[in-house]
């Protein structure tokens, strides 16, 4: 066998331990990127499946045609007389009308309105057939007015009891209900944490305000109808507007849906896997840097012995190929854990993600295999040409300092590399770039140029740094020499300090980046909508989702305690073929409630059925003044014509196109207000509308009714909640970089095995020892904190810039709470090594020659 | 004091122990490995050394000298006997009473890297008294550097230092605390002659001036000869003692007991 190769494999057996720790950095990188591939694998065909199931027994679904929606979170409604004309063809053998809701909010037994994470709460038509998905658990299937059903997670979860009696909210407010059954969805319930309650076709209609519509007709064939005979039977019978489709088309819809929602959190996952991989490189390359340096005596023998170059170079990098494969394997089997871990948590959150069924693709191995040895093999080039550089006589000359040279050519290249890192940020962020994964590219792509460059250059000033930070410890008393020790052994080497460091820089930087933006849109939330919203209360739905009866907004109004009141409505246009978000309000009154920062003409001005008051962005686009016409065209009734009486500025919480209650009226089916504001009367004590309003609030109580600040308070809750999840994820980067302290740690003790035995023999007491280590770690760990959070500041900063947040807002008390959690992990991260160094025997560290 | 005995060996072992004994072992056996590759590093060894007296151990390679030192420095467990510094039988003592001892009472030079790189060579002459928290007394301090010339060098780190110069900073170090007693092996062992006779010329001068003691292992007869008293040791026994020993002296000694 080749000596180099031998020698590598020698070096690898007798340093067991420090290989280990090292593979265990690139091992959690690859167990995360393979967990969620395997977590969206599964998750995706498990859907698929579920979505075969519910559409199984079906051979065609009859609904609406049109090729765009008129209100955006609506699915389109047919007549219910079409039940017949498709019942009346003669390959028909059964028809069951389908409709489901997202405005009924059942109310528990605490008499709160349920609400969930953020998946729908559904009512539908309980469908009497063996081919219904959603089949009887236990009880009875609702069949008759006053009846309902639930799914027995959900039962579970919100503690719903069969025959008792519960609330429930529709569009007219609530009334009690008989809990008869419960139902699955499935054979899994597979709901996602969705709700799915049954009543019958009547009730849903009645509930949801949608009398004698339904959403789609599910078909059967008579037997011997082929589904294509089928369909081009209905679709003969049909009126315009609507059509038939076979179950596969059903399937595959249903499929890409769930397909696209899965690719989402995929996607999301991988991104917080590749930042951890990221991190792990970083780790792995210091320590491979450090196992070289240790070696340097042994390298310059094998030179001086006639080994060359290459071969060095080889025999260390076939050490990191070969960390690289272990860890790829030993990653697939814990990132395949991992996934079932980490579905298990979100379950616990309140997901209920279905089943996972395993599917361990060639895509997930290859990858697996693809970036552990990958990033093995990229972290290992550095340090192993630096240790191909070392000269034979390093073997017979003490003080040879490994690695130390030109910090001159390590910050040309920080240049080089930070140039295009900022230039692809920048273009990401402010260029008009339109292709998605270009623009995350260029955006991930950036940032990790940047840390890079970061960590190159942070060796110019980690000395000091560390110094500085570290200066503290010579006050502690009871520390004395030992604080002043870690100080010292912090900053003594630069390159160290700066790439130890690294990867909780990365970390925090995300971490911080992620809490400035946050805050920031927290602050410019509340302050727009403090001046904004000019009215004192804001009547909304929970998650901003679904509409309710038209009839509040009156009851509203005839308070005599609030005056003015209007509501808001949402749906779709097209202008110039382009669909677009539009509301309609009370366009007389709404610059009494809201201010729109109108910059000419107004709102008011001739309110009625065929004016449009519009955003100024839409007005420079499409070169319109105040007084000039605007087609509009709507789903239901065509195109029509409207008069522009209004632009403004301030388009905050709103869309960029107003019209007036009368003009919905006349072009849009659909009858529900999205939101209501409301102004305290003149004279009235705030608290008495407040009372006033509570009435109501009990009949409604799935909506929330609230000041503004309220309503920006609540907003705010769902901000933080946010972050805290994106904390949760980089958490395990933070991990990683953790164990990449502790590692440095623990081969710098063997490094200082010498050392630390002198000074034990001299009189260093084992606790001394330990707090020595763990104070270099925290000093080290505060360095890169702080780092990280420099970083994030500026990421943020210009994240700020990028998405047009109006406000920068510091998260002082976070941040400072981030840092010192980050340097007391550091201390703590380092407890192990610390230990060992306490436990070392102090006549073999002096005989270590 | 003359006339007493720098050491006691078994042959004359008793209650004659009447100098001060800095430091004494009994019986004092070590073992090393199990079964057959069992070794005996040091054999039922009796040996106490005079407080205020220079002790040189010698002895060929594998001897036991440095076991020796090791066991009555507290740096290592003893198989069987007992060892006393002062009064006290570190035998029974716990890790952290070991390393207290250690700190405040003995005095350690070793034969090469004696010293912390990241600390200065001030700091690291005030390390044992830092680790106990103790404020170095200002005047002993500026004796022991002065003595040492090492005033220059306070400042540096020990790579900036020659060999000879990190000697005299370890020994310097050993004395500024005062300890009951110093340990040396092999101090001048890395050191060319001059720097070598400087070092035994700065312990001669501690016990002359200040009445320290100090135990010291060589190899050099050169070395041997700046001591009161030397013991030979031979496959872990003692085996001869010689006082006021001179090189030529210690040379006979050695050539006669490798006969
Ligand atoms: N840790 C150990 N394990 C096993 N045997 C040991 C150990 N340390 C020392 N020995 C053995 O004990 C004996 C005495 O060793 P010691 O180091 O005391 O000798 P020495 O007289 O100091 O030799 P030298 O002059 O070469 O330094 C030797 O035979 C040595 O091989
Ligand atoms: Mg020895």
């Amino acid at each position: 066998m080749n000596p180099v190769l031998l020698l590598g494999r020698r070096n690898l057996a007798s340093s067991r331990l420090r290989v280990g720790l090292t593979g265990l950095a690139v091992m959690a990188g690859v167990a995360f990127v393979v967990a969620s591939f395997v977590l969206s694998d599964g998750l995706r065909a498990t859907f698929n499946q579920i979505v075969e199931d519910v559409s199984a027994d079906i051979d065609a679904t009859v609904r609406a045609t049109g090729d765009f929606a008129e209100v955006t979170f609506q699915a389109q409604t047919i007549d219910e007389g079409v039940l017949d004309i498709v019942s009346a063809v003669d390959s028909v053998e059964e028809a069951l009308p389908a409709l489901t809701s997202s405005k009924i909010v059942p109310i528990d037994g605490n008499g709160e309105a349920i609400e969930t994470l953020g998946p729908p709460i559904l009512a539908a038509n309980q469908q009497d057939s063996p081919t219904s998905a959603v089949m009887l658990e236990e009880g009875e299937l609702p069949d008759g007015p006053g009846e309902f059903a639930i799914d027995f997670t959900s039962a579970g979860t919100y503690g719903f009891e069969i025959s008792q009696s519960y609330d429930i909210v529709g569009v007219e407010g609530r009334e009690p209900f008989t809990l008869v059954g419960t139902t699955r969805f499935g054979e899994d319930n597979a709901l996602a944490g969705a709700v799915l309650m049954t009543f019958t076709l009547d009730e849903v209609q009645r509930l949801d305000g949608n009398d004698g519509k339904i959403n789609s007709i599910d078909v059967t064939a008579e037997s011997g109808v082929s589904p294509d005979e089928l369909i081009a039977d209905l679709e003969a019978a049909l009126p315009a507007g609507l059509e038939a489709v076979g179950s596969d088309v059903i399937v595959d819809e249903g499929q890409e849906d769930f397909g696209a929602t899965v690719d989402i959190f995929g996607n999301v996952l991988l991104a917080f896997a590749l930042v951890s991989v990221f991190v792990s490189t970083f780790i792995i390359a210091n320590t491979f840097n450090i196992l070289l340096g240790q070696r340097i005596r042994q390298l310059a023998l094998i030179r001086a012995l006639g080994a060359s170059r290459r071969q060095v170079l080889l025999a260390a990098l076939l050490e990191a190929f070969i960390v690289g494969v272990i860890a790829s394997v030993i990653g697939l089997a814990v990132g395949v854990g991992l996934a079932y871990g980490l579905r298990a948590i979100m379950n616990s959150f309140g997901f209920n993600l279905p089943g996972l069924e395993l599917v361990i693709s060639a895509r997930t191995i290859m990858t697996a295999l693809a970036v552990g040895i990958g990033v093995s093999l990229a972290s290992a080039l550095t340090p192993s040409r630096r240790a191909a550089r070392v000269p034979p006589v390093a073997a017979m000359r003490e003080g040879y300092r490994y690695g130390s040279g030109e910090g001159t050519r390590r910050t040309i290249i920080a240049i080089i590399l930070a140039v295009p890192g900022v230039t692809g940020i920048a273009v990401s962020l402010f260029g008009s770039i339109d292709s998605t994964p270009l623009l995350l590219l260029l955006l991930g792509g950036g940032a990790v140029l940047v840390f890079i460059s970061v960590t190159m250059f942070a060796p110019l000033f980690s000395t000091p740094s560390a110094r500085f930070l570290g200066a503290p410890l010579e006050r502690l008393p009871w520390l004395g020499i030992t604080g002043h020790m870690a100080r010292e052994n912090s900053s003594s080497d630069n390159k160290r300090t700066a790439r130890t460091a690294a990867g909780l820089m990365i970390g925090l930087a995300l971490i911080a980046m992620a809490t400035v933006v946050a805050s920031s849109l927290k602050d410019s939330y509340r302050s727009t909508l403090g001046s904004t919203l000019t009215a004192d209360f804001l009547i909304s739905p929970p998650n901003g989702g679904t509409g309710f009866s038209t009839e509040l907004v009156d009851a509203v109004a005839a308070l005599p305690e609030l005056d003015p009141v209007s509501s808001t409505r949402l749906g779709n246009i097209r202008v110039n073929g382009n669909e677009h978000d539009v509301r309609a309000t009370d366009l007389a009154l709404l610059t009494n409630l809201w201010d729109l920062e109108v910059i000419s003409g107004d709102p008011a001005t001739n309110a009625g059925p065929d004016v449009v008051s519009i955003h100024e962005s839409v007005a420079n686009d499409l070169n319109l003044a105040v007084g000039d016409e605007l087609d509009i065209e709507f789903a239901a009734t065509g195109t029509k014509t409207f008069t522009v009486n209004a632009i403004y500025e301030n388009a905050f919480l709103i869309s960029n196109y107003l019209i007036d209650k009368s003009a919905w009226d006349q072009n849009f089916s659909l009858n529900e207000d999205i939101s209501i504001v409301a102004s305290v009367a003149e004279g009235v004590e705030i608290e008495a509308a407040a009372s006033a309003l509570d009435e109501l609030n009990a009949a409604f109580p799935q909506l929330n009714f609230e000041t503004g600040a309220e309503y920006s308070d609540r907003l705010e809750g769902q901000l933080d909640s946010l972050v805290i999840v994106i904390n949760v994820f980089l958490g395990l980067a933070i991990l990683i970089a953790f164990l990449g302290i502790a590692n440095t740690m623990a081969l710098s003790v063997l490094e200082r095995t010498r050392e630390i035995g002198l000074m034990r023999a001299v009189g260093m007491t084992r606790r001394q020892t330990r707090a020595m280590i763990r104070w270099e770690a925290a000093v080290v760990s505060l360095f890169g904190a702080l780092l990280g959070v420099v970083v994030g500041l500026v990421f943020g900063w210009v994240a700020v810039q990028a998405i047009a947040i109006d406000q920068f807002a510091i998260p002082v008390s976070s941040l400072v709470l981030y840092v010192l959690v980050a340097t007391l992990a550091g201390l703590i991260a380092a407890s192990f090594p610390a230990r060992r160094a306490s436990r070392l025997n102090v006549l073999d560290a002096i005989h270590q020659l | 004091m003359a006339g007493f005995a720098g050491i006691t060996t078994e042959q004359d072992s008793g209650p004659q122990a009447a100098g001060t004994m800095a430091a004494t072992a009994t019986r004092l056996t070590k073992l090393y490995g199990e079964g057959n590759t069992q070794v005996v590093a040091l054999d039922a060894v009796d040996i106490g050394f005079e407080a205020g007296k220079l002790t040189a151990i010698m002895g060929p390679s594998g001897s036991g000298k440095s076991t020796l030192l090791h066991c009555v420095a507290g740096l290592d467990s003893v198989t069987d006997g007992e060892v006393r510094v002062g009064d006290t039988l570190i035998s029974d003592l716990s890790d952290q009473e070991l390393t207290l001892l250690r700190r405040d009472r003995m005095g350690f030079i070793f034969q090469a890297f004696n010293l912390v790189p990241n600390l200065t060579a001030e700091e690291n002459i005030l390390l044992p008294l830092l680790l106990g928290g103790r404020e170095p007394d200002p005047e002993w301090q500026k004796r022991v550097i002065d003595s040492l010339g090492l005033d220059e060098r306070l400042h540096h780190r020990p790579d900036e230092l020659s060999g000879g110069q990190q000697q005299r900073v370890a020994v310097a170090r050993a004395l500024m605390s005062r300890p009951a007693i110093i340990y040396a092996d092999e101090p001048t062992g890395n050191l060319d002659t001059n720097s070598g006779q400087e070092v035994l010329g700065f312990l001669r001068r501690a016990v002359d001036d200040w009445g320290q003691t100090v135990v010291m292992v060589t190899h050099d007869p050169g070395a041997a000869s700046h001591a009161d008293l030397v013991v030979f040791l031979r496959d872990g026994q003692l085996v001869g003692r010689l006082e006021k020993p001179t090189p030529d002296l210690v040379l006979d000694r050695i050539r006669a007991l490798e006969a």
